[in-house]
């Protein structure tokens, strides 16, 4: 397998997820296509290091902190869905307009 | 030959799961597929020779993320999810967004075209722990602050009114 595979895989996973944030309705929806596309750019961290840094693992060192920034954004993301969930009784983003600037 | 099997296994598996994830209707539906397109992401960190983040992958995308969502689908979805519609009227141009995106990382990423590992991969739990005890300590640190707030934030935001 040579770099460019993994790099199509990311790129088009990537895609996706630009894809669902850009069209979804749904909060939690949206917050699902965000973690696709930290997944893409994990993908191309590793393969990165694979490849072109052999012997060298800053890129996994990345990853790591990527991965436990992502738990750390879906925690709060969720909490705060679900605490305007509790408000609006709604999870659809048109629906979130009282902030009204 | 048994490297590229697995690739286009894991690879079909994982944009399948993600196409799932962007277009299912079933919120339910949705969060299965992105705990199926997590894993698949996990196999391709095994076939890229990364055990560690392949494991770190498993027990907090997979087992964590995955599963919080889940709850949280559980708690706000309703039943009129799977009928109303769940696109918005910009597809057309997100659809073009995205096309333009692929089309412009592919030309970018010819430039790394057809270089291949020169060397097996080795285990890489103990390069990992040396970097992140020496040289990346400071953010390592940093790091579990993050978490502590994070988690002060959800308790926060998720306990019920004060009386």
């Amino acid at each position: 397998m040579t770099l460019s595979h993994y790099l199509a895989l990311s790129g088009i996973l990537f895609a996706i997820g630009l894809f669902g944030v850009l069209t979804r309705r749904n909060i939690i929806g949206i917050l699902m296509s965000i973690e696709l596309m930290l997944n893409a750019a994990n993908i191309n961290f590793v393969a990165f290091n694979r490849f072109l840094y052999p012997g060298q693992y800053l890129g996994h060192t990345t990853v790591i902190f990527v991965i436990t920034l992502a738990a750390a954004e879906v925690v709060v993301g969720l909490a705060l869905v679900m605490a305007i969930y509790k408000n609006l009784k709604s999870i659809y983003v048109e629906d979130y307009n009282i902030l009204k600037g | 030959m048994i490297e590229q099997i697995v690739f286009y296994m894991l690879a079909s598996v994982i944009l399948l799961s993600a196409l799932g994830v962007v277009l299912l209707p079933g919120l339910m539906h949705s969060a299965l597929c992105l705990g199926l397109c997590l894993a698949g992401v996990a196999g391709i960190f095994a076939s890229l020779g990364s055990d560690f983040i392949f494991a770190a992958q498993i027990l907090v995308y997979v087992g964590g993320i995955a599963v919080l969502i889940l709850f949280v689908v559980l708690l706000a979805g309703s039943a009129s999810d799977k009928v109303t519609r769940q696109i918005n009227e910009a597809w057309l141009p997100s659809l073009l967004i995205c096309a333009a995106f692929i089309w412009s990382f592919l030309r970018i990423t010819a430039y790394f075209a057809g270089i291949t590992a020169k060397s097996a991969a080795a285990p890489t739990v103990k390069a990992i722990a040396a970097l992140l005890l020496g040289d990346y300590a400071v953010p390592f640190e940093l790091i579990s602050i993050v978490l502590l707030a994070s988690m002060t934030g959800a308790v926060l935001f998720g306990r019920r009114k004060a009386q």
